[in-house]
Order: C-alpha cells, then sequence, then structure tokens
C-alpha cells in the first residue's frame, strides 16, 4: 500500500522525455505461469531485461514521439491500479536505458556513460573479490568455433539424438554393473596423490566438453554464445561459456535444454568411458584404462554432484528455474524467506511477498530453505575438506567464506536492524524479538544440557573358548544343542554312535561269559587252570569297562559351563567323525567382551571421565534392534594401528580407513585406542557371537551442545592436522 | 551584453552543468575521507597562526605607504593570483594588501585570529569562528583573494538583507582590489540578473542563486554543449536578449558559504523546487471531499499516525468505512482504489502532522510553508503532490491547483558543483565528518580573539511542558529586574507566540522575531543587548526568537547590560542537534564579554516524545516535584535523544544524497 506511492518527487527528470526502444532490440514472448512476459535483449551487449505485460505495453508506446507523462497518463487510463507508479516508471526507464534498450532524445552525456563503466568494473571487481572460490577469467569468444562445429552435430541435435544419447547412457550402465566391485575398489587407486595431474587433466577436458555442449546446443536455437574462459572453482579451474542468450529463448524447453546441454555431452563421454574401461580391463594399456576410469569418474560424479545440483548456481538450477517457470529462483527464494522472518518473527505491515501466487510462494519457501542448508552444509563440508588437505589454505578459505557467507549477511542484518526504513515503525520490538531470539538459541545451544553421544566400532572376542572334541570315533546320530545355546557341564552336546564299539563290546561280553564258564568248569578240576580263567575273565571285564567308557565317550558332553559357539553340531549328523575331532566351540559366558576401536582423539573423556559416568550400550549387527548395556573394561591407549578384526576395518566391509597398502586390511591410517568393552551384568550371551561386529555407543554426561561442538571441532583439528 | 559574451556565458554554464563530484558510499566513505585528509593535510592551525603573524608583520611598511603606491601593489599582487600556483609568500603579501585596504576603507583592522580564517578560507576550508569575532570582516578579504585567483566568486548570506548590506559596505574594498560586486536579492529584477552575475563578487542568499541556477538548467533544456546550443539561444544581432536569453549564471567557480552548517547541512537537502501550476483538472473537489472522508474516521481504531515519519496508516476498519464514504463519490479518480486511499492518508496527514503554527501559516488567505528550521516564512514554496491542497482543503481556503515540478534541487547538491568551496560558520566542528565526507571540505576551528568568559548555567528539568514555560517566565523576570537584557529562543513560531502571551500576561515588554523581516530583524536583534537605562525609565531589552532570527547580525549589549552581568540566553527547547543550540548559546558573549546562557526543557518536548520516547516515559512514571534534578542521567538523556535526531537527519541526508547521486548516473539527461 504505502509501499507504492503514485507520484514521485524526481518525476520532472524523466517527464518530458521521449524514449524509444532501440530499433535492434529483439523481442522475444515467454510465458511464465500462466503469464505473459517479454524479454528484451540487446544483442550486442548481450543485456536482457524481462517486463511483465503492463510494463511492457508502457514500453511499447514509447515511440520516440509520446513523452512519458503521456505514456503514463494512458497507462493510468487503462489499467488504473496496475499501471505503474511514477517511481516505477522511472526504475523502468533508467534500467532500460542503463541496458542500452531505450534511446533518449538527448546527445549521450560522455562523462555519464563512462562513469557507468567505470562503475560496472568496480562491481565485477568487488564481485569477484568476494567469491575468491569462483573467480573468473574471460579468455575469448567462441562464437565462429562453435558456428563451423553446430552444422557438424546439427544431425543429432534432436529428439532422435536424445533418446540415442538415453539409449547409450542406459546401456554403458547396464554393462557397468557386472563389474560394480571392480569399480569400487578403483576409488582407491584414483584417489591416490600419482593420480592427481591425470585427473587433473581429465576434468578440463570433460569441463571443456561440456561447455561446448551448452554452446552447441545455444547454437542450434540461435542463440550467441559471446564468451568462454576460466572459472577458478574452489581453487580448480573450471572452463565456462556465456549461453545468457538462451534467457531469451520462448520456448522453456529449448532454455532446459540449452542449461542441460553440458550435461548431456559429459554424460555422453561417460559412458564412452565405461565402454572404454571395460574392453580394457585385462590386458590393453593400464594408462588407458585409468584415464578412462578417471573420465568416467569425473564425467558422472561431478556432473551429477555439482551440475545437476539446483540447489547451486548451476546448470541444474536454471533447468528448475525455466521448468517451474520461475526466473531468479534463486534470489526471490532468499527475498520470500525474507518476506517470512519479517512478516512472522517482526510482524512488519505493508511489505508484500515477492509472489502472489500461492504455489509460488510455497516452491520459494522450499528452495529457500534448502539451498540455505546446503549451503550451510557446503560450506562446512568443503571447509573441512580443504583443511584436512591443505590447513592453511583451508583457514584462510574458511575465514574469507565464513565472512563472506556469514559475517557480511550478519553485518547487513545488524545494518538492517539500526536503519530499516521498513522496521522504523517498531525497531524497538524488532530488535526485542531478534534479541530474544538470539538469547533462546544461545541458551539452548550454550546452557541447556542435552546428551552427548559418541561413537565407536568393535567387534566381540572371546578369550575362554573351549573346543568340544569327539571322545571317540563314530556317527554323529543325535546333536542336543545348537549354537548359542546354554548348556551346563555335563550337558550332552552330541549322541554318536559307534557300531565298532557295540560289536566289540558284545564279543568281549562274549569272551567274559566264556571266561567264566571255564572258570567255574575248571574250578573243581584244576585249581591253576581256574586261576587262569579268572584272570582272563578279569582282563576282559577290564576290557569290556574300558569299551563302556568309550561307549559313554559316544555322547558328547560340555566340559563346563557356557554357550556354543562355532559349528552347529547338527550339521554332522550322520557322519563319522574321528576321535579328537572339534564339535563345536564352548564360549566362557564371563569372558566374552567387546574389542573397541575409538580414534585417539576421543581419548580426552575416555581418560579423564570416571568409568562409571558414561553409558556403554552395544547393539550387534546382526540384531540391530537390541541393546546391550556393557562397561568398560579396559583402555589400551598405546596408539595402536593395528585393528583387532579385518571386519572393522574398510576393506573388511566395516568403517575403520585402514592403509589402503595393507593386505591384511588390519593396519590403520590413523592411531586408535583399544577399548575393552564386557557386558555389564555378565550374561554374555546377550552380546553376541564372537566375530560379530558391535555398534557401540557412549553416552557421555549431558553437556550443553555448544561445548559438544567446540569439543568436536577441536577434534576436528587435532585429527585432520597433526599437531 | 553581447552575443560574444553570452555565448561564453552559455558555454561555462555547461561546463558546470556536466561537473559531477563523486559520491562515496560505505568503505569507500571512509577511503575518500583520509585521501581528502591526506591531500588538504599542512594547513593546520600552528601553521595558520604562524602565517598570520607573518602577514602582521608585513602590517607597518603596508601601513605607511600612499593610496597610489598601494593600488600599484594590487595590481601587481592581482597578476600572481592570476596565475595557477601561488608561492606562499604573494599569498601572504595578498592577505597583508587586502587587509590594509580594508582598514582604509572600512577602518576594521583584522585581528590575527581573522587573518588565520581568511587564510583558511583561501584555501577552501570551512571555519569555526565564534560568533562575534568579525566573521564578515574575515569573509570579505578572504573573498578578494578568491574572486582573483578564482575570477567569479558566490557568497552566500543567511538573508537578502545581509546580502544587500554587505555587497554595499564591502564594495570599497572590493573596488579597491579591482573587483566588481553585486547582490541578488528577492526584488532584484529577472533583467538585471544576468549583468549582475557577470560581476566577480556576487552577493545572495543560497535560495536566490540556487533558483536562478535552476531556472537556467529548464531554460538549457537538453543542450548540452554550447555549440549545439547556440541557436535555442536566440540572440539578436545588436546583442539583446530575444525570447530565450540563455543561462544567467556564467558557471559556478567558487562559493563562500555564510552560516555553512545551516545551508550545506541543515537545510541541505531540503530540495529547491521551481514548478508551475499544472493545467486545471478539477482536482479542488476531490482534496476536500478527502478531507472531508479524513474527517469522519477515528483517530485509533481506524487508523494510526506516526507522527515522527509524517506517515498515515489506515486500518481495516479505516479502509473499509473510507470506501464506503468514497464509493459514493462521483470523481473518477475514486474508482481507483491506490490512489484514493493515497488521498485518503494524505488527508490524515495534513489534518495530523501539520499544525498551523509550527509547518505553516494563513497568511492572506494563503498557506504559507514555515521553515521548521529557521521559523521563516517561505512564502514562494509549496509541498509536492496534493499535500498543499490537503492542507489548504483541511483549513477551508480556496484549494489551488496542484505544481507540477519542472526542476529540483538541493542545496547539498548544488554547492557540490562548485569545484571551489569555502565556508564559515559559528559551529562547524559538530558536523566535521559530514563536511568531509560529503563536500569534501576539512574543518578548521579557528581560536577566539578573548577567551570565551559565558557562563553556561546548569540545565534545568522539568516534567510538564507547563511548569517549564513558567519557570521561564520567572527566569526572564527575575534577569529583567536586574537589568540584564534576555534573548529567549523557540524552536517554532507558535512556541515563540506562547511566550510572548506568557511575557505579556507578567507585564514584561519585548519583542518578538520570528517573521521574514530582514531589516527589521537586525535592527531588533542588534538592539536585544540594551541594558536597563533608569534615567530613560527603559528597562533592559526581552527578545523572544526562534533560532535563526538575526544570524548574521551582532548582539552588542550596552555598558549597563554588561554591568549586569551581559545578555542571557535561554533555550526553551533543545533543538534536533546540539549545533543549533550552540550557535544560539553562542550569541551571549561574544569577544570576551560577559554574558550567560541556560537551557530549559521538560519531558513533554518534542524531541524526547519522538527520540526517546520509552525513556522519557520511563522517567516520568516516577512521582515527585515539578522540576527534576538534573543529574548526569537526565543530561545524558536528552543528550541520546538529541543524537538520536542528528542520526536520523545525517540518515536522511545520505538517502538523498545517494538517491541524487543514482539520478545523475543512471537516468539520461541531465
Amino acid at each position: 500500500m504505502s509501499e507504492r506511492p503514485t507520484f514521485s518527487p524526481f518525476w520532472h527528470r524523466v517527464r518530458a522525455m521521449t524514449p524509444r526502444l532501440r530499433p535492434h532490440v529483439q523481442i522475444t514472448r515467454q510465458h511464465y505461469r500462466g503469464q505473459r512476459w517479454h524479454v528484451l535483449q540487446d544483442p550486442a551487449t548481450n543485456q536482457f531485461f524481462r517486463l511483465g505485460p503492463v510494463a511492457y505495453e508502457f514500453v511499447q508506446m514509447l515511440d520516440g514521439h509520446r513523452s512519458v507523462e503521456d505514456v503514463w497518463q494512458i497507462s493510468l487510463t487503462r489499467h488504473g491500479d496496475d499501471a505503474p507508479t511514477q517511481g516505477e516508471v522511472i526504475q523502468l526507464v533508467s534500467q532500460l536505458y542503463n541496458s542500452n534498450l531505450l534511446a533518449v532524445d538527448a546527445t549521450p552525456d560522455i562523462e555519464q556513460l563512462l562513469g557507468r563503466g567505470r562503475d560496472r568494473l568496480r562491481k565485477t571487481v568487488q564481485q569477484q573479490a568476494i567469491g575468491l572460490m569462483y573467480f573468473k577469467i574471460k579468455l575469448l569468444n567462441p562464437d565462429r568455433i562453435l558456428s563451423w562445429l553446430e552444422p557438424i552435430l546439427r544431425p543429432v541435435l534432436n529428439r532422435w539424438g536424445l533418446i540415442a544419447w538415453a539409449g547409450l547412457l542406459i546401456f554403458a550402465i547396464v554393462s557397468i554393473l557386472p563389474h560394480w566391485q571392480e569399480l569400487m575398489s578403483g576409488v582407491e587407486s584414483t584417489i591416490a596423490p600419482s593420480n592427481w595431474g591425470w585427473i587433473f587433466a581429465v576434468f578440463v577436458v570433460t569441463k571443456l566438453i561440456h561447455e561446448t555442449g551448452h554452446g552447441i546446443i545455444c547454437k542450434r536455437f540461435g542463440g550467441q554464445v559471446p564468451e568462454f574462459g576460466f572459472m577458478m572453482l574452489v581453487l580448480m579451474p573450471a572452463p565456462f561459456v556465456d549461453a545468457s542468450a538462451s534467457w531469451a529463448f520462448a520456448n522453456k524447453w529449448r532454455r532446459v535444454a540449452v542449461a542441460a546441454g553440458g550435461m548431456i555431452f559429459e554424460l555422453f563421454v561417460a559412458s564412452v568411458a565405461a565402454f572404454v574401461w571395460i574392453a580394457t580391463r585385462s590386458g590393453g594399456s593400464p594408462l588407458i584404462h585409468q584415464l578412462a576410469y578417471n573420465a568416467m569418474f569425473t564425467a558422472s560424479i561431478s556432473t551429477v554432484l555439482f551440475n545437476a545440483n539446483p540447489l547451486m548456481r548451476f546448470d541444474g538450477y536454471y533447468m528448475l528455474s525455466d521448468i517451474l517457470e520461475i526466473p531468479n529462483l534463486m534470489q526471490r527464494s532468499t527475498s520470500m524467506l525474507k518476506y517470512l522472518a519479517e512478516r512472522i518473527l517482526f510482524r512488519v505491515r505493508d511489505i508484500f511477498p515477492p509472489t502472489s501466487a500461492r504455489d509460488e510462494q510455497v516452491i520459494l519457501t522450499v528452495y529457500g530453505v534448502a539451498a540455505l542448508i546446503y549451503r550451510v552444509f557446503l560450506f562446512f563440508s568443503i571447509t573441512l575438506y580443504v583443511m584436512g588437505q591443505m590447513f592453511g589454505l583451508g583457514l584462510i578459505l574458511a575465514v574469507w567464506t565464513a565472512a563472506m557467507w556469514f559475517i557480511l549477511p550478519l553485518a547487513g542484518f545488524v545494518h538492517y536492524l539500526a536503519s530499516s526504513p521498513k522496521i522504523a515503525d517498531s525497531r524497538p520490538r524488532v530488535v526485542f524479538t531478534t534479541l530474544l531470539l538470539a538469547a533462546v538459541v544461545l541458551f539452548a545451544v550454550g546452557a541447556v544440557p542435552l546428551p552427548d553421544r559418541r561413537y565407536g566400532d568393535g567387534v566381540v572376542e572371546s578369550p575362554g573358548r573351549t573346543g568340544v572334541f569327539a571322545g571317540v570315533d563314530g556317527f554323529i546320530e543325535k546333536a542336543h544343542v545348537r549354537p548359542g545355546d546354554h548348556v551346563r557341564a555335563g550337558d550332552p552336546v552330541v549322541t554318536m554312535t559307534s557300531r565298532e564299539l557295540l560289536a566289540q563290546r558284545e564279543s568281549l561280553e562274549a569272551m567274559v561269559r566264556e571266561a567264566e564258564s571255564q572258570e567255574s568248569a575248571y574250578l573243581t578240576q584244576n585249581q591253576a587252570m581256574a586261576q587262569i580263567a579268572r584272570e582272563k575273565a578279569a582282563t576282559l571285564r577290564r576290557q569290556l569297562e574300558f569299551v563302556d567308557e568309550q561307549m559313554r565317550m559316544l555322547t558328547v558332553r560340555a566340559p563346563r559351563d557356557g554357550v556354543i559357539v562355532g559349528r552347529d553340531p547338527h550339521t554332522g549328523l550322520g557322519v563319522f567323525i574321528k576321535e579328537g575331532t572339534p564339535l563345536c566351540e564352548l564360549v566362557d559366558l564371563a569372558a566374552v567382551r567387546v574389542a573397541a576401536e575409538l580414534p585417539q582423539t576421543e581419548g580426552s573423556w575416555l581418560f579423564e571421565l570416571p568409568r562409571e559416568q558414561f553409558n556403554v550400550e552395544l547393539r550387534t549387527l546382526s540384531r540391530i534392534d537390541r541393546v546391550v548395556t556393557g562397561k568398560v573394561d579396559r583402555i589400551i591407549d598405546a596408539g595402536q594401528r593395528e585393528l583387532p578384526h579385518a571386519a572393522l576395518g574398510v576393506q573388511g566391509g566395516g568403517v575403520i580407513e585402514t592403509n589402503p597398502e595393507d593386505r591384511s586390511g588390519r593396519q590403520t591410517k590413523r592411531p586408535r585406542f583399544r577399548v575393552d568393552i564386557a557386558a555389564a551384568d555378565g550374561t554374555a550371551d546377550s552380546i553376541g557371537a564372537p566375530g560379530e561386529r558391535v555398534r557401540i555407543r557412549f553416552t557421555l554426561p549431558d553437556k550443553p551442545l555448544l561445548s559438544q561442538w567446540v569439543d568436536r571441532l577441536q577434534k576436528i583439528i587435532q585429527g585432520r592436522v597433526n599437531i | 551584453m553581447t552575443s560574444l559574451s553570452r555565448y561564453h556565458t552559455l558555454y561555462e554554464s555547461l561546463r558546470s552543468r556536466q561537473t559531477r563530484p563523486p559520491v562515496y558510499h560505505g568503505l569507500d566513505k571512509l577511503v575518500g575521507r583520509a585521501l581528502m585528509r591526506l591531500r588538504t593535510r599542512g594547513i593546520t592551525r600552528s601553521w595558520l597562526r604562524s602565517q598570520a603573524q607573518e602577514i602582521d608583520a608585513l602590517a607597518p611598511e603596508l601601513r605607511s605607504i600612499s593610496q597610489p603606491a598601494l593600488r600599484s601593489r594590487v595590481d601587481e599582487i592581482r597578476a600572481a593570483f592570476a596565475r595557477a600556483d601561488q608561492k606562499p609568500e604573494q599569498v601572504r603579501a595578498g592577505l597583508a594588501i587586502v587587509r590594509e585596504i580594508a582598514r582604509r576603507e572600512t577602518g576594521e583592522e583584522a585581528y590575527l585570529v581573522q587573518l588565520m580564517g581568511a587564510l583558511a578560507l583561501y584555501h577552501g576550508r570551512i571555519i569555526e569562528m565564534a560568533t562575534g569575532e568579525g566573521k564578515t570582516l574575515t569573509g570579505s578579504i578572504a573573498a578578494a583573494l578568491i574572486a582573483w585567483k578564482r575570477r567569479r566568486l558566490h557568497v552566500l548570506t543567511v538573508n537578502d538583507y545581509l546580502a544587500s548590506r554587505d555587497a554595499d559596505s564591502r564594495a570599497a574594498i572590493y573596488r579597491f582590489c579591482g573587483l566588481s560586486v553585486g547582490a541578488i536579492v528577492q526584488e532584484t529584477d529577472e533583467r538585471e540578473r544576468p549583468a549582475i552575475y557577470q560581476r566577480s563578487i556576487v552577493y545572495g542568499t543560497p535560495k536566490q542563486i540556487t533558483a536562478d541556477w535552476l531556472r537556467d538548467q529548464i531554460r538549457l533544456g537538453r543542450v548540452n554543449t554550447a555549440w549545439n546550443g547556440r541557436q535555442q539561444i536566440t540572440m539578436n544581432l545588436d546583442g539583446r536578449a530575444g525570447p530565450n536569453p540563455g543561462p544567467m549564471i556564467p558557471g559556478l567557480f567558487a562559493a563562500l558559504v555564510d552560516e555553512a552548517d545551516a545551508v550545506l547541512i541543515d537545510e541541505g537537502v531540503v530540495p529547491l523546487i521551481i514548478a508551475r501550476s499544472r493545467r486545471q483538472d478539477d482536482m479542488a473537489e476531490v482534496y476536500l471531499q478527502a478531507a472531508r472522508i479524513a474527517s469522519k474516521l477515528d483517530e485509533g481504531p481506524d487508523y494510526a499516525i506516526d507522527h515522527l515519519r509524517r506517515r498515515a496508516e489506515l486500518k481495516r476498519r479505516g479502509l473499509v468505512r473510507a470506501e464506503q464514504a468514497w464509493s459514493e463519490l462521483a470523481e473518477p479518480i475514486w474508482r481507483a482504489a491506490r490512489r484514493a486511499e493515497e488521498l485518503v492518508r494524505q488527508a490524515l496527514i495534513a489534518r495530523h502532522c501539520y499544525v498551523r503554527g509550527k509547518q505553516y501559516e494563513i497568511v492572506e488567505g494563503k498557506v504559507v510553508i514555515v521553515d521548521e528550521y529557521t521559523g521563516r516564512f517561505l512564502p514562494d514554496r509549496s509541498w509536492e503532490h496534493g499535500l498543499h491542497q490537503a492542507v489548504e482543503a483541511k483549513e477551508g481556503l480556496e484549494v489551488t491547483a496542484d505544481r507540477e515540478t519542472l526542476a529540483r534541487m538541493s542545496f547539498q547538491k548544488f554547492f557540490r558543483t562548485y569545484p571551489f568551496l569555502a565556508g564559515m560558520t559559528g559551529t562547524a566542528a559538530d558536523a566535521t565528518a559530514e563536511m568531509e565526507a560529503v563536500y569534501q571540505r576539512p574543518v578548521v576551528v579557528i581560536p577566539t580573539h578573548r577567551p570565551v568568559i559565558r557562563e553556561s548555567r546548569p540545565q534545568r528539568v522539568f516534567r510538564t511542558a507547563e511548569a517549564k514555560w513558567l519557570a521561564i517566565v520567572d527566569a526572564v523576570v527575575e534577569a529583567n529586574t536586574r537589568g540584564q537584557p534576555v534573548l529567549v529562543g523557540t524552536r517554532s513560531i507558535a512556541a515563540s507566540e506562547l511566550m510572548s502571551r506568557l511575557l505579556t500576561a507578567r507585564g514584561i515588554d519585548h519583542k518578538v522575531l520570528n517573521a521574514n523581516f530582514d531589516k527589521e530583524e537586525a535592527t531588533l536583534i542588534s538592539q536585544a543587548g540594551r541594558g536597563a537605562n533608569e534615567k530613560a525609565g527603559i528597562r533592559a531589552a526581552v527578545t523572544v526568537a526562534t533560532n535563526m532570527a538575526g544570524r548574521g547580525t551582532d548582539i552588542k549589549p550596552d555598558t549597563p547590560a554588561l554591568a549586569a552581568g551581559g545578555l542571557l540566553v535561554i533555550l526553551t527547547e533543545m533543538h534536533g542537534a546540539k549545533r543549533i543550540d550552540r550557535q544560539f548559546m553562542g550569541r551571549a558573549g561574544r569577544q570576551g564579554d560577559p554574558g550567560a546562557s541556560q537551557v530549559f526543557v521538560s519531558l513533554q518536548d518534542e524531541l524526547l516524545l519522538r527520540h526517546a520516547p520509552y525513556a522519557g516515559r520511563l522517567l516520568a512514571i516516577r512521582r515527585g516535584a515539578a522540576e527534576l534534578r538534573s543529574t548526569r542521567f537526565t543530561r545524558g538523556l536528552f543528550r541520546w535523544a538529541q543524537r538520536n535526531s542528528e542520526a536520523r537527519d545525517r540518515r536522511s541526508r545520505e538517502g538523498v544524497l545517494r538517491q541524487d547521486d543514482w539520478m545523475e548516473k543512471y537516468l539520461p539527461g541531465a
């Protein structure tokens, strides 16, 4: 309402002017969310201007004879409240004039023109300084090269070409899938420093192809591509072309196509590289193999991660913006968020959202929030990554980016609080709300104790393991237990049968009976013979006893209390086994423990906190829903570099970084602590089977988030940088 | 004027018009200031003093030479000043010669401090010189030197009276220096003006000269070189001007501004507008209707008024009621909802934010704007975009036709166009930052000739405005009975009238100064220092004046007044800027005379209500006597409110500057 006063005190500056559009200005009509817009383009300078219907009508009426005042009056009678206000007309005229789209009936003022040029140059320099991460160097005008290249490729630059491209891409993915394992194992060698030079070269070439893609498709639809150069993207040179001519395309799908052109070309390169890689897998030059891998890697991963990502101002952003038919998506979603904040938090009246359409508002809000989160995430990950690689540079980058992305906006916000005319009516309240919010956040972060949890990985270990062996040869007839069963000493584990023993026993019994009958026969006749027979019987009985003993041993019993682990005895049913064959293992319940691995940076609390002050909870990966409480038994504080089990390392499927050159997979990159954890109640059965991987959660005493973060940041710095 | 000189005038005028001094924002502002400091370093107070002493040493020799000898000296030194650079000894000699001329022609010999001031002015400084230290003499010595060097100089004075008075009284000096002089005042005929502007030194008020410059701009239209403009300016063969005589002002070369802080800063952004009546569009009825609608609405439920920013906000209920009201009206403008709403809001603003006696007065059935800074009438100005009409409608006067702006310019922009700018003021030090940032002019504080012995009495704080006024009257009566002359300063005409009524009620004979009577004003103010004269049965003078009244004229207390303690200045309110307070208080105790000043404030003062409303209310909660003890806290509170007000004004000036700059840069044509 009050933001659109009809009159402007500076109206006299334009009132009598009789401007007109320059004759060479090209006008295209575009539709955005059901609204008709017109894009004015100056082909000479590649400057664009987008006009709404009423503004366009206004500009149309400027024919070099009518004065601005006359046109405004006409517009007022035609459109009433929708007509531009005087201030808006001044804005419009000046913008068009400064984009060289409007010819004015005054001799050009050289001083003003030069001054404007100087200003523009200064602004560019400033922008470059701010975006240290995105430094731009212009090189040449690629239009002639593209004009030569485009007709050659024209036969495939159509619907059929796109279908064929999609087919090729799918075919490449399908053919690469069987080699997935190999593909993944190649990652390590790809990011090894020896490969960096090649990666760099391949990166630049694929990106060149990428930009050519934009350029060619832009040319295909009749746009000009006047600029080519390099942009320093996070210290990595990335080529760019100026395909902004596509903004004037009337058909939105053509605009999308130009934005997507880079990715299309790059994914094509990736597909071809995939075939080369497969072909050179066995035999062929290892260099070509590696290069193909690199090309596949950069042309697909970087494209998907960066270019297709609509949250950064790369191709994906422009595609999304065009598909949604919301121009200036980023900028408008920012103003939408600002509007929401002002409206809801500060209760500012008389402000308007950047759009009145409901669905558009929702899109802008969602996008704005997503982009904001992504920005923060990106900042931290890039900074931490670069800091890990090169600490000093990373620190400078972090400070600079923090200044540009966080401190500048913060300073801007403070300035806004102090002097924005929008909140002039309610400044004390707005300041109060802000301070309150800040206080709440600070309190929540800095004073409210919240659970502090740390995580580690471990593996179940059992020092007290006993094998259960067959005492005699025999066939397993029955198994009484399965792994995990509790047994007490003497409980049967396996029952075996042995025909041999049975037969032996029968013959022995027979022999005993024979000897006894001989004895009784001789007893009256011959004392000596009877004596011999008695002794023989006794010997035989002893032998029988031994066989009985052996027979008893057919039932294998648990030597002591414990849990059955290892092989399942049931697997051997009916199988003949020899004496001494291990049947399964018996684990001492009390002795089972978890060998946990923690990075050295966790040492501070591990050594300082008394053990009863933190909880340890264990989850085995096999039964992730079951939580076992544990307690720390022992901490081995020597800088361990060897894992207790290969299962914990990256190579064994775990998460702990291991030395890729070590074949055993147990050598870690950084020294670690080993912590032995026992189940708190001593019932080890609850932990899990030995050799099983365990996720361990340490719950430290509650602590405010802020000190947790500081703690963690310190750890990152300690961990990344070997101070 | 010959065709050639007219062509030359056109050429110079266009050249000045095309200068675009840079405007710095943000960090650039700091850098710009630092660079300016670096460029202009070296002219320090001690340097000025040593130079002045050397100049003073030349005096005995000059004093002794004959008139013709002095004349030849003038010719000699003028030649030196016509060259691009002058040696320090040449500047010193020039100053000494002009000083001697001034002594011979007017009998006033410049003091050392005045020489310092003149030298600083010559070097393009804004100087701060206490009231009564002889700024007129300082200025005229500097003016001669500047005119020698820069060919043409505009000397800007506070009012027309001073312009013509100074032009006359200094003419002899300038003539001796070989310089022609003239004055442009309100009454100066349009046809005579071009000839006056051709003179080397032109006295005038900022308003007159800026307005003439603007008229020149309108006449020049879109012409931007003298060669392509030559046909548009009709010149008769005999050299007489045709229907379009071309510009009056032959370019802007140098300006010497008196009361620089008032002109460059306080009034710096008030736009001077040249307007013409728009063709009749039968809007008169519409404004009356809007006023009627506005009078039916209730403040609170229907609308809210922001007095500080002069804005009205229609609430939902008010909007509905207004819509009902205007839907019955036939005029087409009521069909356009936004403009209709604007009209009603404007009527509300006219109703609540514009108060008769403060922002305007009614003179002969017409609304006359009152300058809020100076309390003067501005008879030929009108508010823009229907506000003037809304006020007329509210007062039930005849609604004049809306006027349409042809050209507008602020002093801020105009004075930045001069390649050379110097200024004098009583209080510049407070505005140093702005002078340096906006005008790229450093400020030099010139010491006083004699030490100031003015007594600064403690501030008195009252709970209510009523208590304050009564206490002021008591203080006036008390001083009056002791025979001490009193000058009471008010912020608005309404306040000065109230004061006058209160004094009349107590039987105190007094004079009120608040209107536009330049000459009488000067006489009245010069008599403000009159003490009691028992024999003639005259009591000491009591003068009530708005803050700008009689600026530029000294108040010289007579002997009985000095005996009674000199002039007592009472400020009835603190102004929006400390400078204005200081300026006003500085009228007492000039040139080492005795004198006193005292400030009276109340918790209901506009300054506090507008700029520290919460703190003021907080203080008012505690019950107690009508007069509060003046503590560090109360002083701090009022100073804080003043600072807020200063900051607000400064920001608005910055905004105007930025807007001007934007227009210059991004709009086609001049």
